[in-house]
C-alpha cells in the first residue's frame, strides 16, 4: 500500500532515485571515505530537492501543495537508498532563510542553498544533553550588530560535508538562529564516529565566534516558533528516513524468506516465518501511515501537528527498530557478514530512532500535550 | 453520444448535484431529527433493544426512507436512490451530528447482508428484499460460523439438502450478532459434499420465524447476550431465497469478508476515537500516577497505538479507494492491528488503573468499565478470523509468500473429516 502520488511527486521521486543509483550507489555508500561532493548537491539541486520547503516567490516549490509531505516522499526514498547528508540540514536552513531571512538573504544565501552552491549542517542538539533545542549555544552582543557564540552543538548530520552551519542558539533577547560558515574562526569540526556508517555526525565547538548583523537569521530572540516548526519537521523526516530504510530491508528479508529452503520447504511457507514477517508488515503499513499522518498535519499548521509528530516518532522509532532485527532474525547467519546490507539497514534505523528525541521522550511530550 | 434519429431525448430523471443533495439535506435534519453524538452512539452500539426500542427504530427507518434517504447508493429498481458514493459521502458527513436509525449491532449485519446481496442475488429476490430493509421492515442477521467452523469458514457443516423446487437446512449456526431482533439470516450451507470444501458451498435467506428455527442468546464472559446460537431442524427454503450460485458461495463469502472487515463505504472510515474506548488520560489523572514517569510511557504508548490504528484504518481506506477494489489480504491489516492491540491496550489499562480495575462499589458500571473492557479486549484477536488466520492472509495474499500446506483443499469434504481424525502429520 502506498499514497497515491502526484504526477509531479512520481516525477521527482523516480528521477532522484535514477540520480542516487548513478551517483551514489550502495559501493559509494560502503566506501569510507567517499562524501557527496558539489557535483552531488548540484544535481541533486537541479531535481528540486532543497527548495521543496521554499515558496517559488523565492526560488523554491512544493510539488504537491503539501510541502512537508513532498519532503518526507523525498527523505523516504534517500533512506531507503542510505544516503548521506545534507539533505535535512539544508531544506530546513533553506526554510528557515525563507521563513525569517532578511531579503539580501533570500537574494544571497538561500539562492545559493537552492541551487546547492552552498550546503548547511542544523546544529541544534545541544552537546551537553539539555533537550531543547535552543541550548547549548549562547550569544553575546559584540559591535555593530554583531554577535559572539560560545557553546558546543552534537549530532550534527554532515557538518563535515557543509559550507554553512545553521546554528539554533539562545542570545539575550530569546531563542536565536545564525548562519555561519563552517570555516569562521572558532568553529571546529569534530567528526564523531558512530554506529551508522551510511552518514557522518559531528560535534561542533564555538569558542566565542564573531559573527556580524547578516548571520542573524530572523530577529533576535524571535526564533522560538520557528524552531519548534523545524523540530516537528525534523522529526517527521527522520520517521520517513527510518519509514524508507525500513522498506528495503523488509523486502529484502522477505525475499529471502521466498528462496532460502530449509526442512524442504521455502522458510516463508512456515508459519513461524511468515506470521513474523506479516507482524513486520503491520507494523511497516502502520509506521507509513502515521508518518503521513505527521507530515500532513505538520505541513497544514493543525492542531495536533504536535502530538502526531511525537507518535510517529515514537512508534516508528520502536518500531524500526523490531523491524530490522526481525528481518535479521529471518536472515539467519548471512545477516552477520560485513558484505551483506542487513547490517546497514540496522545501523541507519537505530541511529535514526535515538535522533530528534528517542521514543521515550516523545512519549513524555505525548503526555505534556495531553495535559498531564 | 450522438442524437437519436427519431429526434427524442433520453427522459431520464436529472440527477441530483451533490450541492443541491447537501442543502435539501441539512434543512430535513433540521427539521426532523434529533441530535446526537459519538459517544451516545457508542453505548448504544451493542445495547439490549427492548420490543418499544425496535418498534421505535423501525418508524424511524421508515421515515427516513419515505423522505428519499436510505438506500441512496441502492439502485431505484430495488426502492433506492440510484445515486452516488459522493453523496454517500455527504449523507455520511451532515449526519454525523444526528440520531439516524440505530439497531445496534444489527444496523451493521443488515447493511452488509444488503450489500451482499445486492452483489450476488437475483433481481427477483432484491426486490422482494430490498425495499423492504430500506423501510426497516426486515433486519438481517450474519449466519457464519458454526460451533465447529470459525476461522476457517469453508469448513461449515450446516448441511442444505434439494428437496422438489426448494431445500432442506439442517445444523446450525453460532455467534451471529443480535439475531434475536432480525428477521432473516445470510446462511452459509454445504450443499455438496463430494466435492472439496470451497467447491459444495451455497448461501440462503432463513426466514427466522420458519418451521424448526430456534434461536437462543448466547451468554458471554463479561454477563452481556449480545450473540446469538441458531439450530435448524429440516427448515424448508425456497429455491427463490438462495444467494449466488448453487456450490459457488466461496465466491460471495470473498465478498463477505472484505465487507466485515469494514472497508465496504467508499471513503466511509475516518478515524473516530471517541466512544470506541475509556478515557484513559482521566482514568490516569484519577489514579493519582500522572506523575509517575512508568505510568506517563504506558499511558502514552497506549494513545499512539489507539491513533497508528485509526490512521493504519484510514491509509487502507485511502487506498482501496484509490486501487477501486475490495482486496481481503489488504482488510487483514486492519482486523490484524484491532486484534494485537487492543489486548495490549486492555492489559495497559489493567497496569495503570492497578487494584482499583479488579475492585469497584457494587453498581459503579463507571468505575467497573476498565474490567469490563478488559474481559472483551481479546475479542478483536478472536472474532472475524484469528490473528493467526490473518496473518496467513497478509503473508500469502499479500507478502506473496508460499501456502502452507494443504491437506484438505483437493479432496471431497466428507473424506477431509474422516482424514482429520487419524491425522498423522505425514504426507505422501
Amino acid at each position: 500500500m502506498d499514497l497515491r502520488l502526484t504526477d509531479e511527486q512520481e516525477m521527482l521521486l523516480k528521477a532522484s532515485t535514477e540520480f542516487l543509483a548513478a551517483r551514489y550507489p550502495r559501493s559509494r555508500v560502503r566506501d569510507p571515505q567517499a562524501r557527496p561532493d558539489a557535483d552531488y548537491r548540484r544535481q541533486a539541486a537541479e531535481l528540486g530537492w532543497y527548495g521543496l520547503l521554499v515558496g517559488e516567490d523565492l526560488g523554491g516549490g512544493s510539488l504537491s501543495g503539501e510541502p512537508v509531505v513532498d519532503c518526507a516522499l523525498l527523505a523516504r526514498a534517500l533512506g531507503a537508498q542510505l544516503q548521506p547528508g545534507p539533505f535535512l540540514g539544508t531544506a530546513l536552513a533553506a526554510l528557515a532563510l525563507a521563513a525569517d531571512g532578511s531579503p539580501e538573504q533570500h537574494r544571497g544565501v538561500l539562492a545559493d542553498l537552492l541551487a546547492g552552491r552552498s550546503a548547511a549542517a542544523w546544529a541544534v542538539v545541544d552537546a551537553g544533553g539539555d533537550p531543547a533545542p535552543t541550548a547549548g549555544v549562547s550569544a553575546r552582543r559584540a559591535g555593530e550588530g554583531g554577535y559572539t557564540l560560545h557553546g558546543a552543538k552534537t549530532a550534527v548530520e554532515g557538518a563535515g560535508d557543509s559550507d554553512l552551519l545553521l546554528v539554533t542558539g539562545t542570545s539575550e533577547a530569546g531563542p536565536t538562529q545564525f548562519l555561519v560558515p563552517r570555516d569562521a574562526p572558532g568553529v571546529s569540526v569534530q567528526e564523531l564516529e558512530g554506529l551508522d556508517i551510511t552518514r557522518r555526525f559531528a560535534e561542533v565547538t564555538f569558542a566565542d565566534v564573531a559573527v556580524g548583523p547578516e548571520a542573524l537569521v530572523g530577529a533576535a530572540g524571535g526564533a522560538g516558533g520557528l524552531v519548534d516548526r523545524m523540530w516537528d519537521i525534523a522529526c517527521v523526516l527522520t520517521v520517513a528516513d527510518m519509514v524508507g530504510a525500513m522498506e528495503r530491508d523488509f523486502a529484502a528479508a522477505l525475499e529471502y524468506s521466498g528462496q532460502r529452503i530449509a526442512f524442504g520447504r521455502p522458510i516463508g511457507s512456515f508459519q513461524a516465518v511468515k506470521h513474523l514477517l506479516a507482524d513486520t508488515s503491520l507494523l511497516l503499513e502502520m509506521s507509513n501511515a502515521l508518518l503521513f499522518a505527521a507530515a500532513r498535519a505538520v505541513g497544514s499548521g493543525a492542531s495536533d501537528g504536535a502530538r502526531l509528530t511525537s507518535m510517529a516518532k515514537s512508534f516508528v522509532s520502536d518500531s524500526g527498530v523490531d523491524l530490522v532485527h526481525n528481518c535479521f532474525q529471518v536472515f539467519g547467519g548471512i545477516g552477520f557478514t560485513w558484505e551483506h546490507d542487513q547490517h546497514l539497514y540496522l545501523r541507519r534505523v537505530t541511529t535514526d530512532a535515538a535522533l530528534f528525541g528517542d521514543a521515550v521522550s516523545h512519549r513524555e511530550r505525548i503526555c505534556v500535550l495531553a495535559g498531564l | 453520444m450522438s442524437s437519436d434519429p427519431t429526434g427524442s431525448t433520453p427522459s431520464s430523471e436529472p440527477a441530483v448535484s451533490v450541492q443541491e443533495f447537501r442543502t435539501a439535506l441539512r434543512r430535513w435534519l433540521q427539521d426532523t431529527l434529533e441530535p446526537d453524538d459519538p459517544v451516545a452512539r457508542g453505548v448504544r452500539r451493542f445495547r439490549a433493544l427492548t420490543p418499544a426500542d425496535l418498534t421505535a427504530e423501525r418508524g424511524l427507518q421508515a421515515r427516513l426512507h419515505a423522505a428519499g434517504y436510505a438506500g441512496l447508493t441502492v439502485p431505484t429498481e430495488y426502492g433506492g436512490r440510484g445515486l452516488t458514493a459522493a453523496h454517500q459521502r455527504v449523507f455520511d458527513e451532515e449526519t454525523s451530528s444526528y440520531r439516524l436509525p440505530d439497531f445496534g449491532v444489527a444496523s451493521m449485519t443488515t447493511a452488509l447482508c444488503l450489500r451482499t446481496m445486492l452483489a450476488h442475488s437475483a433481481p427477483d429476490m432484491l426486490r422482494r428484499h430490498v425495499p423492504r430493509i430500506l423501510r426497516g421492515e426486515e433486519l438481517w442477521a450474519q449466519f457464519f460460523s458454526e460451533t465447529e467452523a470459525g476461522s476457517d469458514l469453508a469448513g461449515v457443516r450446516t448441511r442444505a439438502t434439494r428437496r422438489d423446487d426448494g431445500w432442506v437446512l439442517d445444523g446450525g449456526k453460532v455467534w451471529s450478532s443480535g439475531a434475536q431482533y432480525c428477521d432473516f439470516g445470510m446462511c452459509l450451507t454445504r450443499t455438496n459434499w463430494k466435492v472439496a470444501k470451497h467447491r459444495g458451498l451455497t448461501w440462503f435467506a432463513v426466514p427466522l420465524d420458519a418451521p424448526g428455527v430456534r434461536i437462543e442468546p448466547i451468554h458471554q464472559i463479561g454477563g452481556e447476550a449480545e450473540f446469538c446460537q441458531e439450530f435448524f431442524d429440516g427448515v424448508v427454503i425456497d429455491d427463490g431465497e438462495r444467494i449466488g450460485e448453487v456450490d459457488d458461495g466461496w465466491t460471495v463469502a470473498r465478498t463477505v469478508l472484505v465487507l466485515e472487515r469494514g472497508f465496504a463505504e467508499e471513503g466511509a472510515t475516518v478515524p473516530s476515537l471517541a466512544g470506541e474506548h475509556t478515557d484513559l488520560v482521566a482514568l490516569v489523572r484519577a489514579s493519582g500516577r500522572a506523575q509517575d514517569p512508568v505510568v506517563r510511557q504506558e499511558l502514552a504508548t497506549v494513545l499512539t497505538h489507539d491513533y497508528a490504528v485509526a490512521h493504519l484504518e484510514q491509509w487502507i481506506a485511502e487506498y482501496m479507494a484509490g486501487s477501486g477494489g475490495l482486496d481481503a489480504g489488504v482488510a487483514a491489516y486492519a482486523a490484524l492491528a484491532a486484534g494485537t492491540f487492543t489486548p495490549e491496550r486492555a492489559k495497559a489499562v489493567m497496569r495503570i488503573v492497578g487494584r482499583d480495575a479488579v475492585l469497584w462499589p457494587a453498581g459503579d458500571t463507571e468505575r467497573g468499565a476498565p474490567a469490563l473492557e478488559y474481559l472483551n479486549s481479546r475479542r478483536k484477536a478472536i472474532a472475524g478470523g484469528t490473528n493467526e488466520v490473518q496473518r496467513n492472509g497478509i503473508g500469502e495474499q499479500v507478502l506473496g509468500l508460499p501456502r502452507e500446506p494443504s491437506f484438505d483443499s483437493r479432496m471431497p469434504f466428507d473424506e477431509v473429516l474422516r482424514a482429520a481424525r487419524n491425522w498423522s502429520g505425514r504426507v505422501g
